[in-house]
Formats: C-alpha cells, structure tokens, sequence
C-alpha cells in the first residue's frame, strides 16, 4: 500500500510548480498564447491567384515582408487561396503599405488594415480587385462564444457541482473537487500554452470533456473514502483516505487506460483534424487522473485537519 | 429480478434502435437531376460534358464504391441519373452538382427514402447529419445594414409624411384632422426607430427568405441560424466550396418598386430632367464620341462589375451635374436588352423617377414568369394584396398619361404608360425578360425581398476534400479505439468483459439511434461527447467488476458477490454520473453551438451509459450466474472461484 497522504505537499508543489513552469514558458519564451483566427480575430481573404503563383511563392512572399500567414488553397483548379493573417501582423501590413505608396514611417495611414492589405497583394501580384473574392476583418468568434458564456457557464456549473457534493458527501469533499477541477483546468491551458497548440473549437470540446472526466474519476475516489469513513473509529481520515485510494487504484488504472486507448487511437490513426484535440485530451485523461489521486483527495484531509485545529 | 422476463426490454430497445440506424449504412439511391436544357445541346457539346463528368466520377466517386445508372457515357434523354452507394454525404451530393454546374439541375436532386424511413419517420432522412467541420463547406455570417434599410424605409413614406405636413399646416383644416395627421406623423417616425426586438424580426423574416432561396436551390442540410447579439445572420453550407454564385443569391436584396416617372415640366421651360440629359447625350454623340456619353460611361461601370456603390456614386454625379433637386427626384438607369434577346441586359438611356416610392414589395402577393407569344422574352404578371390593390388603383386613376416605371433592384426594367385605372389587383412587368431573369424577378416578387441589406462579416471555408478526407480517417480512428478497448476488457476481465463488451455496444448503438431520431448535427464537439460517453461506460462497468472482485476476495458466492457488487456501485455510478449530467445540462441551456452539441452528445450518452451498465449488465450477469450457473467468474488475471 502506497502512503499517498504521506506526499501530499510534494505532489501539491510539483502541481503549482509546473503550472508555474507552463506560465512561465508560454509567456516569457513564446509570448503568449498561440493565436488563432477563431480566438483571436485577423484579416481573412480569399484571393484567386495567377497560375504561376503557388504556395511556396506565398509563404517566401509573406515570409519577407514579416508577416505571418497561414494558407489554405481552397480550389486547387482556379488557384484560390484563403490567407488568414492574425492581427500581430497588422503593424507589417501598415509598413509595407507605407512603403508602397511612399508615405513617411511617421505618417497616419488612412485605411484600415484589410484594406491595405489587399491594396499590397494587388499591387505586388499584379491582380485586379475582382480576384479578391472576399476580405473580411473576421471576428473572434469562439473567443467571443466563450468569453460571453463561457465563464458565467464555469461559474455555474462549480456552484451547482459544489452543492450536488455538498448534499450527498459534506463541504469539505465539495471543496476538494472543486480545487481539483480547477487544477485541471489550469494546468491543461498551461499545457496548450507550453506547446503552443491553437485554441480552437476542438479545443473547448477537449477541456469540456476533461471537466466530465476529472470529475468523475474524482467522485469514484471520495465515494469510497466516505463509504470507508463511516463507521470506522480505529484509523485516522488520512489513512482511510489513504487506504480508499489504494483500494480504487485498480480501477482507476483501468479506466484511464482505456480511455486513453481510444484517444491515443485517433493519433495513431493519423486523423489530422483532431490531433490537438487529441493531444490536449490525453494530457487532460492523465491530469484528470492525477488530480483526483493526490490533489483532490489530500486536499480533503488538509482541508479536515484545519477544521479540527479551528475547533480544537 | 426475474432475469428471463426482463431481458425481452433490452433486446426490443436494441431492435428498435439497430432498424432506426438502419439508413446509415443502407445501400441507399440519389436521384440526380440533369438538366432540360441539356437535351438541347448538339451532340458534340453534350460528349464533351458528359466525358468531363465521367471522368471525374471515375476518379472521385468510382473509389467510393458509388455506381452510376445509366452510365454517363451512354445517357441519352434520361431526365436523371440514379447513383447508389453507400455513405453519400449531403456534402457530396452538392459537390456534385456544383463541380457540374451544365448537366446537372440544383434544383431536384433528391435521395430515396429508404423503407425503415418511409415506414418510421415518414420519410423524413434518419441519417445522422455531420457538421461543417466533419464534412467540409462553407460558413457565411452576415451582418444587416439596418442604417440602409432605414433609409429606404423613409423613402416609401416620402409621399405620406409629405401630405400629412400639409394638412397640420394647412389653417383652413380642422382640428381634429391636424389630430390625426400629427399621430399619424408620430406613428410613421416611430417606424423609422429600430429596437432590438424590431431588430430580430427583421432578421426572422431575411432568415425566411434566405431559407427559401437555399432550399430552392436544392443545397442539402444549410443552415440559418440568427445571432442576435450581433444582428447577424449565419449561413452554414455543406459540401459547398468557395461559391461566390451562391453567397450572391443569399445576400440579393433587389426589391420591386414602382415609382412614378417625373412631371412633364419638371426641370421647367415644358421640359423634363430626363429630356435635358438626352439633349445632352444628343449633343456630345454627334461630335462622334460616343465613348464620352453619360451612358456609356456607365454602361462601362456596370461592364467593370465594380459594384453597386460605384453606380451610385455615378448616378448621384448626374444628379449633381444636371442640377436635379435631390428630394423630389431620383436618376435611374433604364435597362434593356439589344435588338437581338440574347444581347445582355444593359443601361440603355437614363431616366427621372419622383423619389417617393408608390407601391413596393410588401404591395405584392403573388408571381409567375409567363411567355408572351407577341413580344419577344417573358413577362411577368403579379397579383396585389388587397392594400396594394386599393394604392394601385388609386395611383393608377391620378394618373393617368404619365408613365408608372417598375423598379427591379435598381435598374428600371419596365415603364408602362397609364392608360387607365387598373382594378382588381393583377398586372404584369413587361420587360421582355430572358426566362431566369422572369423567374428571379417572380421569385422575388412571391418570396419577398430581403429586407435588409447583408454584408458579409465573414466567411469561412473547410475543404471538403478535407473534410471527407478526415472523417474517414477519423471514423476509422474512433472505430479502432473502440475495438481496441474492448480487446482491452476482454483481457482483463474475460467473461465479465465479455458482458461490458456487450453493454458498451450496446450503448453505442442506443445513443446513435437517439441522435438520428432527434435530427441531431453531429460536430467535432459531439463526437469528443461520445468518446466522452464511452470512457464513462467503461468506467462503470471498471468499478461494478472491481467490486465484484472484491466481493469474491471476501469468500462471498458468484450470485451474493455480483448483487453486492452491483449494489455497493450503484451510488458511485449515479453520484459521479449526476455531477456530469449536472454540467451537461447547464452547458445546453446556456452554451452556443460547438459547446451545445457537446453536451447535447454527453448527456444522451449519460442516459443510455447509465441503462446499459446499471440494468443491462446486471441482467445478463444475474442470468450467467443464477439462471446459467456459472460459478467462476474470472474478473483479472487471477481465477477467483467461490
């Protein structure tokens, strides 16, 4: 039998020390967050280019002038591109737009990004407007689906969670499960951070199943410390917390296994659409896992320890 | 629990849910349509067009196992080509008829019902409709310009607002008229003030018609969907790539409109504005530029296809130039064919129409295109609602002499001479009109306008290579995790796995079949739902069998440890499953699309998981052990016997 009550600080400092580590690095060395059209908002345009005009041509093209592109060639036949350019790169576009119509670096310029950006491409492509099938300034929009919803939605769904365990466990499980859903959260977004995957719909799927999984892997271990609980009077809550969390070891093994198996399919089966879903869903399994062993279920015995000092 | 009884309910449910899931794997047939005007052709026109299109089914469609009746080499007259196969996608089946624009007719593919549809839903399709995401195609938000619908809306009442100002100046009227005619002022400005819920019905009414244009169209499964936060409207197109024809169609917000043509002495000496600038353009074409004439100028904007806003900046400067008073007059263009009908539709001389709008769209019922044997070309004749019926006869007894032009988007397509009052409500546009442009025209006129102008806020494509392309590999994907957790129980519990085995199949096939039954779309998000529900089936089934293990390790009997197992699950199962539905549940009445359709996916998953692993596996376990005798249950790699 394994004490896992025993390294309950341990496992708790290596959780804030890699979240701390995940932060750090997405921050300090990749700046940020990845971006993308769907979360952030950019120019999008689709343009119908001369036959000459191929991928590599586009990516030295945008490479030069610093700005960054990511192409889609939507109808090979007709040579039409769909060129998504995030708004970190609209200062580039001013420039080059500055330069082509010589305008000083300290001058004002009077159009608005899309604009300039397609008065660049036809000039530099020598294409007329109406190869310019669309151009759009494209909205945030699963950035502004989740930050409207989103977090009114988290919000919720906690309390609600914290008063289903509340009433069927006590507070002090509520409380633990809570933290531990958090963690999780936290510490898969670190994760996307550290290896900059772009946030996208899929994305939110996998943090929203995450949350479906964490919580009942979290629920299997404390239903099994309050069934151990009651009625026992020669161990301490730690070891039956301790003792409850070997017992479902068994079963969370499997479980997780399982699961995993079926995602680490899809990877295998090289379905590329779904590999960040993948990617973030299989961290997510193993996080949820984790959480539930030593965060959640020692954070109830710290949380039952204060409470018993409190009341003397 | 009288195990032999009972398992009759799962089974039917199974039944029930396997012939409900039937039409997805169906071998099913879709009717493609070709094209009247195909059978016109010349022989050549027709080889080439039909060797073009067997060739790329050949390469496309032919690795599908899709099989084409008749053939397309030896097609003849046939009205349509019958295509079976197995997994044809609404997204397929417009990639279809787009990559074939001059053989195949949108308008009228149709797939077959298969019998388990006729018979259960009426023919309504019980295939589970995939997402853009999963399919490929074409997403358009578009956002109403309610400033320009405003404006227009200010012209249809030019003419009332107009009247009403006299009467509330007028000294000699009576009070209680100058009342009325002040409430009814207020009444009419109120109209022009755009509230929210104003706002939303506005965009209900555009997403009607949008739905009409699409389903006439014949585009499989497109969606509408209003965004009320950003008075948007959004567009979802299956299979459908960069089709700048269909985005066209949508965002059309031609209206029909009548406007009166202007006095006879408008720009005064007993001329008119429009006679003014014919004198003009008379003038500079016998110096012998006719490029230099106004009209052909404009004729050359229009040429240029630089869009409507350049047009009527070019209108305006006629105004400008022939000092036209803005607020009583308009210049429009009139637009005709050449001698010949098939010479295009162009702006052939310009001509003055009062401002204020007589009779517009709302006016109009009903219209059909109709071929006038004495005219070349189509008319259009129209029926009036009973309002629009009174203000035609009103305006058409005022009068009488002058001429009544029919505006159709903005170009002037018609301008008949009232010769009389016309009563009873149905006229005709002579225009003499190409066929589709008398059936857009009709289309317009009985579907309505859209009512606000749409711009484009963005548009999104997913490759529908792509889109196929990953859903095959996707679906493989989740197949062999599938299997591969199943092998998976089988290993480590055997015989027990065996029966989760079953379960979990079980609850697959439940949950696919209840998604059909609903119409449901399945999306990205839905499909990480049910991987979702699979890992949580799993799950119970984990901890009934751990402790069953348990049970058997205490000394207990197969039949006392697989009750007490079942019992001592029970709560955890529910407990952990109820906090998950919690969340599901919040995330449908709160969440927006992606976030909907996941939880739409894992709640329904949660619902069959929990039947399959609670009342499913026990019954089969409760019949191995009690009614079979099974004794040694092998739950792990060790043998516990009792």
């Amino acid at each position: 039998m394994f004490d896992f009550i025993k390294y309950k600080y341990v496992s708790i400092g290596v959780s804030l020390a890699l979240i701390l580590f995940g932060f750090g690095y997405t921050f300090a060395i990749h700046g940020g967050f990845a971006n993308s059209l769907d979360f952030n908002g950019g120019l999008r345009t689709v343009i119908e280019f001369d036959q000459s005009v191929d991928r590599k041509k586009l990516e030295t093209y945008f490479g030069e002038n610093n700005i960054e592109a990511v192409l889609l060639l939507l109808d090979k036949e007709k040579n039409h591109y769909q060129i998504d350019i995030g708004l970190g790169s609209i200062d580039s576009i001013f420039e080059k737009y500055k330069q082509k119509n010589a305008l000083k670096p300290t001058d004002k310029v009077e159009v608005s990004g899309i604009d300039a950006l397609i008065s660049i491409l036809v000039s530099d492509f020598g294409i007329t407007k109406s190869k310019v099938l669309s151009a759009n300034q494209v909205g945030a929009v699963v950035g502004g689906e989740l930050s409207s919803t989103g977090v009114t939605l988290l919000g919720l769904t906690m309390v609600i969670i914290l008063a289903y365990i509340s009433f069927r466990f006590q507070f002090k499980f509520a409380l633990g499960a809570i933290v531990a859903l958090t963690h999780d959260l936290i510490l898969t977004v670190a994760f996307i951070g550290f290896f900059q995957i772009k946030p996208s719909v899929p994305i939110i799927a996998a943090l929203l199943t995450l949350l479906g999984y964490s919580i009942n892997d979290t629920i299997v271990v404390f239903d099994r410390i309050r069934e151990n609980a009651s009625g026992n009077l020669n161990e301490t809550f730690g070891q039956t917390i301790n003792s409850s969390i070997n017992q479902t070891l068994g079963r969370t093994f499997n479980t997780s296994f399982a699961t995993l198996i079926s995602i680490v399919a899809i990877i295998i089966g090289g379905a590329t659409e779904l590999f960040d879903f993948a990617y973030v869903l299989t961290f997510g399994i193993i996080i949820g896992t984790y959480s539930s062993i030593f965060i959640a279920a020692p954070l109830v015995d710290i949380y039952d320890h204060v409470i018993r000092r409190v009341r003397g | 629990m009288k195990s032999a009884t009972w398992i009759f309910l799962p089974l039917a449910i199974l039944l029930a849910a396997t012939i409900i899931l039937y039409p997805n794997f169906a071998q099913r047939e879709l009717e493609i349509a070709v094209r009247k005007e195909f059978s016109t052709l010349s022989p050549e026109q027709k080889k080439e067009i039909l060797s073009k299109f067997s060739e790329h089914w050949n390469q496309e469609y032919k690795q599908s196992g899709w099989d084409i009746k008749p053939a397309p080499n030896d097609l003849k007259d046939e009205e349509y080509f019958l295509v079976t196969g197995r997994f044809i996608t609404s997204a397929k089946i417009n990639q279809i008829s787009q990559e074939n624009p001059e053989l195949i007719l949108e308008a009228k593919n149709k797939l077959r019902p298969t019998i388990v549809e006729e018979w259960v839903s009426k023919g309504r399709p019980l295939t589970i409709k995939l997402g853009l995401d999963l399919q490929g195609g074409m997403r358009v938000a578009m956002k109403g310009d309610f400033e320009d619908y405003a404006s227009k809306l200010r012209e249809s009442y030019i003419k009332e607002i107009e009247n009403l100002k006299k009467t509330v100046a007028d000294p000699s009227a009576d009070e209680k008229e100058k009342k009325k005619a002040t409430d009814r002022l207020e009444e009419i400005e109120s109209y022009f003030e755009l509230s929210p819920s104003r706002k939303l019905l506005e965009l209900e009414k555009a997403k009607l018609i949008i739905d009409n244009r699409l389903t006439s169209q014949n585009l499989t499964e497109p969606q509408v969907r209003i965004q009320k936060d950003q008075d948007s409207i959004e567009v979802s197109l299956p299979g459908v790539t960069n089709s700048s024809q269909i985005l066209e169609m949508i965002q059309n917000t031609e209206t029909v409109e009548y406007r009166l043509e202007e006095n006879d002495n408008s720009a005064g000496n007993g001329l008119t504005y429009g006679a003014v600038i014919q004198q003009e353009e008379n003038r500079v074409l016998e110096t012998g530029k006719r490029e230099d004439t106004d009209i052909v100028k404009y004729q050359n904007l229009v040429k240029q296809k630089l869009g409507k806003t350049e047009q009527d900046k070019f209108l305006l400067s006629l105004e400008d130039k022939y000092k036209i008073p803005k607020d009583k007059y308009r210049v429009f263009a009139y637009w005709a064919r050449g001698s010949n009908q098939n010479s295009p539709l162009l702006p052939r001389r310009f001509i003055v129409l009062e401002k204020a709008i007589a009779l517009d769209g709302r006016d109009m019922r009903d219209a059909r295109p109709s071929f006038e044997n004495n005219s070349f070309g189509y008319i259009v004749s129209f029926t009036l609602t009973s309002n629009g019926a009174e203000k035609f006869f009103e305006i058409t007894s005022q009068n009488k002499g002058r001429n009544l032009a029919i505006v159709w988007g903005d170009k002037v397509v018609s301008a008949p001479t009232i010769r009389g009052a016309i009563a009873g409500g149905v006229a005709q546009i002579d225009g003499s009109f190409a066929k589709e442009e008398a059936v857009d025209l009709a289309n317009v006129i009985s579907e309505g306008a859209l009512p606000i102008p749409l711009r484009v806020l963005e548009m999104r494509f997913i490759g529908p290579t792509l889109g196929i392309e990953s859903i095959e590999v996707g679906m493989k994907a989740v197949m062999i995790g599938f299997v591969l957790v199943m092998l998976y129980m089988l290993l480590i519990y055997r015989l027990s796995g065996m029966v989760a085995d079953i379960a979990l199949f079980a609850n697959i096939i439940i949950l696919s079949a209840l998604l059909s039954l609903m119409g449901f779309t399945l999306t990205l998000p839905g499909f990480a739902g049910i991987i979702l529900t699979v890992g949580m089936a799993v799950d119970a089934n984990v901890i009934i069998y751990e402790r069953i293990k348990e049970e058997l390790q205490a000394g207990k009997s197969a039949a006392v440890a697989v009750a007490q197992g079942f019992d001592n699950a029970f709560w955890t199962i529910i407990d952990s499953n109820v906090t998950t539905l919690i969340s599901g549940v919040l995330m449908i009445r709160l969440g927006n699309g992606p976030i909907k359709g996941f939880a739409i996916t894992l709640c329904w998953g949660i619902v069959t998981s929990l039947f399959t692993s609670l009342f499913l596996s026990r019954l089969i376990m409760d019949i191995l052990v009690n009614k079979l005798g099974i004794q040694k249950l092998q739950i792990g790699f060790k043998k516990l016997e009792s």
